[in-house]
């Protein structure tokens, strides 16, 4: 690169440096010329500028016309050149530097011996120590203030509430503020998640004092100052953690709500929870007067941020309007408490776990998903502090949860669980329609849960762990209503799948447990969505005296209640499994991930559950998915129950555009999920289906909010991220079902999805949900015209489908189960959103191993994501949900118009829209790849590829949320390895992160879920192995179209999350 | 690397080394005797009849400092006004007294310039030869009373050098050999 001269260092920096110095120039003639060094050449020739030729009369100086304006002197004709009086540190940069500066200094000089200084006895005892002792953080403002009067009579004019240089903030109870509160809460979220937030934040609370941290005094022991801190400036987000309690107390709220709902839905959460009324209490009571206290910072700070404290909670749970829904919540609480005690007790330990300490809540199971709820919400409160209390208890709670799952007999543990799921799922169908009311107030929590979860996967790995956990909560509650089902199912043989599958999840989750926490905020959004479905049909009564933040607090209870048990139990269930082997792994981290990974099977088993449920034979299915999952990781019906799960995903998936469809589809859907109340997992699945459309009927009306909506669209990823935790339970007790369930999440979780792809290790979870999808996608390919634009979606998807290709292939029964979901196509898409939320955690499990098989099962399962889309489509005139099916377009074009009539949402809906468009686009082509590759049974990575490309399209819509799309990219890309789509996808988790692209998500939850879904189908081809897969890919496509379905209704769940996030 | 060569007359540690172009390049004292400063001798050996090496140092030369190149782009661009303005003096005959004085105005004042014989400064105060403190006309106001006691002050400084040597910082070349 360098010629001559300029390869030589020194010379270039000796000749460089004496540039612009005058000079004297000898030629080879003799002849002296004087000039400014200009420049010098490769060849060393050099330039004098205003040279002229040194007269011999050294006297005169150059005349005018002496003078050249440059001479170029060719380094062969010169002899000497002679530079004098040059600044060698002239041109210097570190001129100024201590150590420059030192470095010039003449002669001797050692550092000087610093010596302590003795004050002297005279200012010992008054003014200094008095500064060093004086603990106090200056004046209270309004001591000076009363000092001024008293003493000047100067009155201060200072009103707290800022009048003069801000209006405050009108809040009501419109779709468009909670969207913008969602919104702002996802924002503040993100920001609070950021690793340089986090590093200022522990850089202001660094307890060190500065002189502690820099000085180059080493001081004894002696003089040490010790000085309290209590009476310090206190930044915010310690605030918070003094505030822990009262957010615990919110969390427990919300908890205690989904407690009880679930209590109400069913006792099933029984034994465990028992205790969920009095933390609701406390939460509701307690919650705000701990508020108060921890306000009581000593500036005046303090009661502004609580204020915003409160107000963001209330966002999150409801917005400001939505305290009112609190109260109705409460009431509604109550009964279910009173109904289900056990439950009731569980929100109380989950609450009194989330303020103590997640430890303190791990313990128990239940605890455990209560805390993550809790360390959410917790940290929700107080942002800075949010994170990192969702971490701890998300940490905590993944180690309760290892240790506790440890204890627990993973087996044993599986089918008391499932046990208890069906009780739950009892519980969660009449919960499912609480649920769906309650889903609003999940939404709240869940974007609780989500942020948090946001946060910790953010964070470092711990708070992926924390992330998980309450992603895995999440699920939980989301999928309880959808995945009451799936648990159900997942109770009679899922349970030791979904214990398998949970430590698959775990194991591939401990990689990437982030992205499955941003997988499992996806899913939560979709979990949401199903809960808002649910709720319509459950209590519309409900919705219209509450509004909507009543139905968002019932639906919290609901949520929380119905899935919290079956989640809890399957969680732990799965955790301990995912926990002892993540233990191995490695640390919080590994528990994470194990968590997460359980959190996803918990979701895939639910979703599983969901999709038993949905095909009524979902029992049926689920025994041959049972037998998938157990090849996958011993899951027994693993597989089967994935297969089931996938179906009942793609069942949810579809649901979930027939909600968005319609409200009346909903209701149509929830008379469904009714009838699959029947059976649970039917029920289940069908009021996910009922929820997630509505979710994205009233979500495409919030998305007009456009602004607003995308908060929402945060909102609902919380939510269902509380889903999640719930699905995750049952996916817990079938592995294979859970994976479905958490492609099928993803869907849903559209938003949350993104979250998935951050989760990378998630993905490979959703890749094992997608292979039940695939299932489904077979069916779907009849329908599947829209399948193309499905691609996109499916690419995701597809991974995951190849993972569960292999159960799919054996879950050929999907494909009636397809029929099933174009019926219960809506329910399906709910479920698949869920599930596709418990894929993630599988997913990641998966990954690692499963990457390169997933690859070529991807097309394949994108493949039938899309026949799913198409399917959803054509069976449901829902249309508007479906044209996103049928192209991975329509279902954004669904969207678009959503946003079209939101269009003021601009943002999330054009994002969406866009995103939808170039779905559409990018999928056509996808799927034709995809298909193609199935058909060959080309490499999976194509087949992935395109599919994320899709994806990649609708990370476009997601591009308002460009930058969280970014960073979950890179996650995206780390778990998809081989898929740069999936790195689209990763952007999507990125929207999660953000939250506030929540609507992005919902475009970029296709991706997510393909990247969680990828995962799990490298698991499942891991373990399925050979004999799977290669029939996957023939089936597969067939498949497929389930999986793409799911991926459909990931999106459409997405989108109809933010919706209900709207409605909320 | 580091070594001395004598050159005729030319001595001083070698800094760096071009093959190529057989450039070597030497740092020497200054030849003022400041002792900040340093005269850099740029060599052609290829007109160099003998090289002897005076001691040879082993130790690695220090690592090489980031230079600041716009401020040496400033150095070169101001350096050459300085020439061609003081060219445009000489060139229109002004006095060597003249030319000193303006060197010393300018270093105080960079706002001076050359009219003719008379010196501008600040667009206000015209010094016109032969340039005594009486000669200092413009505006009534701190301006030419600060370029007068600078014109004292400069007279003062020349009638000292005179009998004791004194180096001032950034002395031009003319100045040196004015004052020589």
């Amino acid at each position: 690169i360098f010629n001559g001269v300029y390869a030589n260092m020194r010379m270039v920096h000796v000749l460089t440096s004496v540039v612009g110095t005058k000079c004297e120039l000898k030629v080879k003639n003799g002849t002296v010329y004087e000039g400014v060094f200009k420049t010098y050449g490769p060849e060393c020739d050099l330039v004098l500028d205003a040279a002229h030729r040194k007269s011999p009369e050294p006297s005169l100086g150059p005349r005018k016309e002496d003078i050249v304006e440059s001479i170029i002197f060719k380094a062969s004709d010169v002899v000497v050149v002679t530079f004098k009086d040059v600044d060698p540190n002239f041109a210097r940069k570190d001129n100024f530097t201590d150590a420059a500066v030192s470095n010039r200094i003449n002669g001797e000089h050692k550092e000087k011996d610093l010596e302590p200084w003795d004050g002297g006895d005279t200012h010992n005892s008054d003014s200094l120590e008095s500064l060093d002792t004086d603990v106090s953080n200056g004046w209270d403002p309004n001591d000076m203030f009363k000092y001024n009067e008293e003493k000047y009579g100067v009155l201060s004019t200072y009103d707290s509430s800022l009048s003069t240089y801000t209006v405050p903030l009108e809040r009501d109870d419109s779709e468009e503020f909670l969207k913008r509160e969602a919104r702002a809460a996802q924002l503040a979220e993100e920001i609070e998640a950021s690793a340089t937030y986090k590093a200022r934040v522990a850089l202001e609370n660094d307890e060190r004092t500065e002189e502690e941290k820099y000085t180059a005094v080493v001081r004894g022991e002696r003089e040490t100052p010790t000085i309290s801190r209590e009476n310090k400036y206190i930044p915010p987000g310690q605030r918070n953690r003094e505030a822990m309690s009262w957010g615990a107390g919110r969390q427990n709220s919300p908890r205690l709500g989904q407690s009880s709902a679930g209590a109400s839905a069913s006792r099933p959460g029984p034994h465990d929870y028992s205790p969920n009324t009095g933390p609701d209490q406390r939460v509701v009571n307690g919650g705000s007067s701990h508020w108060p206290s921890p306000c009581p910072s000593p500036s005046s700070r303090p009661p502004s941020r609580y204020q915003s404290g409160p107000s963001y909670l209330p966002p999150r749970a409801t917005t400001p309007t939505r305290p009112p829904s609190r109260p109705p919540s409460r009431p509604s609480r109550p009964p279910s408490h009173s109904s289900h005690p056990s439950y009731p007790s569980s929100s109380s330990s989950f609450s009194q776990h989330g303020p103590t300490s997640p430890a303190s809540t791990l313990p128990k199971r239940m605890s455990s998903e209560g805390p993550p709820r809790m360390s959410p919400k917790s940290q929700r409160t107080p942002r800075a502090h949010r994170v990192p209390p969702s971490r701890i208890s998300s940490v905590s709670v993944a180690v309760d949860l290892g240790s506790h799952n440890p204890p627990g007999d993973v087996s044993a543990t599986p089918p008391a669980r499932s046990n208890s799921s069906g009780g739950t799922w009892s519980s969660v169908v009449s919960g499912g329609r609480v649920l769906s009311l309650s889903h609003r107030p999940r939404s709240p929590r869940q974007n609780n849960v989500g942020r948090a979860s946001p946060g910790s996967s953010s964070l470092s790995s711990p708070q992926t762990g924390t992330a998980p956990i309450e992603t895995v909560t999440t699920l939980t509650s989301a999928s309880s209503p959808t995945a009451a089902s799936p648990a159900p199912n997942m109770v009679a043989s899922p349970s030791g799948d979904g214990k398998d599958c949970r430590v698959q999840e775990t194991t591939q989750s401990s990689p990437s447990a982030n992205n499955e926490n941003i997988k499992s905020l996806d899913n939560s959004p979709s979990i949401s969505r199903p809960v808002c479905k649910g709720p319509p049909s459950m209590a519309p009564d409900h919705r219209k005296q509450i509004d909507n933040l009543k139905k968002f607090s019932v639906d919290f209870r609901l949520q929380s209640s119905s899935s919290p048990d079956p989640s809890f139990d399957q969680m732990t269930k799965p955790v301990r499994d995912s926990s002892d082997k993540p233990k191995d792994l490695s640390l919080d981290k590994a528990a994470a991930a194990g968590r997460d990974g359980a959190e996803d099977g918990a979701a895939g088993l639910a979703a599983g559950g969901s999709g038993a449920a949905p095909a009524s034979s979902a029992s049926k299915p689920g025994s041959p998915a049972a037998p998938s999952p157990s090849s996958l990781e011993q899951k027994r019906g693993g597989q089967d129950v994935t297969s089931q799960g996938v179906q009942t995903t793609a069942m949810s998936t579809l649901s979930g555009p027939k909600h968005e469809e319609k409200e009346e589809k909903k209701e149509a859907v929830q008379d469904q999920v009714r009838k699959s109340t029947l059976n649970p997992n039917a029920n289940e699945f069908k009021p996910r289906f009922n929820t997630q459309p509505k979710p994205a009927n009233t979500p495409t009306p919030p998305r007009p909010q456009g602004q607003p909506s995308p908060s929402i669209v945060v909102q609902q990823p919380p939510t269902v991220y509380s889903c999640f935790p719930q699905m995750y339970p049952l996916t817990p007790v079938s592995p294979g079902v859970q994976v479905r369930c958490t492609p099928v999440q993803m869907p849903h979780m559209a938003v949350s999805q993104p979250k998935p792809y951050r989760p990378v290790p998630n993905m490979p979870q959703q890749r094992s949900d997608q292979h039940h999808p695939p299932g489904t996608p077979t069916m779907m390919h009849p329908a599947t015209a829209a399948g193309p634009p499905i691609v996109a979606p499916n690419p995701a998807y597809s991974a995951q489908y190849f993972t569960c290709s292999p159960q799919q292939f054996t879950s050929q029964p999907l494909v009636q189960q397809m029929t099933h979901y174009q019926s219960q196509a809506q329910h399906v898409f709910s479920p698949v959103m869920q599930s596709s939320a418990r894929m993630m955690g599988p997913p990641t499990h998966g990954q690692p191993s499963l990457v390169s098989s997933s690859t070529t099962q991807y097309p394949e399962q994108t493949h039938t994501m899309y026949g799913e889309y198409f399917t959803f489509s054509l069976s449901w005139p829902m249309p508007q949900q479906y044209p996103h099916p049928s192209a991975t377009l329509h279902p954004h074009p669904q969207h678009p118009q959503p946003s079209a009539t939101p269009t003021g949402q601009g943002q999330q809906g054009p994002p969406q829209h866009g995103g939808p468009p170039s779905h559409p686009a990018a999928s056509p082509v996808q799927h034709s790849q995809h298909q193609q590759a199935a058909a060959l049974h080309l490499s999976n990575a194509p087949p992935q590829q395109q599919i994320y490309s899709a994806l990649a399209p609708t990370p476009p819509s997601m591009t308002p949320n460009p930058q969280s799309p970014q960073a979950s990219f890179p996650s995206a890309q780390q778990t998809v390895y081989i898929h740069p789509q999936q790195v689209q996808h990763g952007y999507n988790p990125n929207h999660m992160a953000h939250v506030q692209q929540a609507h992005m998500q919902s475009g970029i939850v296709p991706s997510h879920h393909p990247a969680p879904t990828h995962p799990p189908m490298m698991l499942m081809a891991t373990q399925g192995p050979g004999g799977p897969q290669p029939p996957m890919p023939q089936t597969a496509l067939n498949p497929i179209p389930v999986s793409s379905t799911t991926h459909f209704s990931y999106l459409a769940h997405a989108q109809v999350q933010p919706h209900h996030q709207q409605q909320l | 690397i580091k070594s001395q060569i004598t050159n005729s007359c030319l001595q001083g540690e070698v800094v760096a080394f071009d093959y190529q172009s057989k450039m070597l390049t030497l740092k020497c004292a200054s030849s003022s005797g400041k002792p900040n400063l340093n005269d850099v001798i740029l060599i052609n050996l290829a007109y160099v009849s003998k090289v002897d090496i005076i001691h040879d140092r082993t130790e690695t030369p220090p690592p090489l400092a980031s230079l600041n190149v716009s401020k040496l782009a400033n150095r070169a661009r101001t350096e050459k006004e300085d020439k061609l303005s003081q060219a445009y003096a000489i060139s229109a005959g002004v006095s060597v007294e003249g030319q000193q004085l303006f060197q010393t105005i300018h270093k105080t004042i960079k706002d001076c310039k050359w009219q003719e014989k008379n010196i501008i400064v600040m667009d206000d105060v015209v010094i016109s030869p032969p340039y005594q403190v009486e000669n200092c006309r413009g505006k009534e106001g701190s301006a030419l009373s600060h370029v007068r006691k600078i014109v004292e002050k400069h007279f003062r400084d020349v009638e000292s050098q005179k009998s004791m040597q004194r180096s001032q910082a950034q002395q031009t070349q003319k100045d040196s050999t004015l004052s020589s």
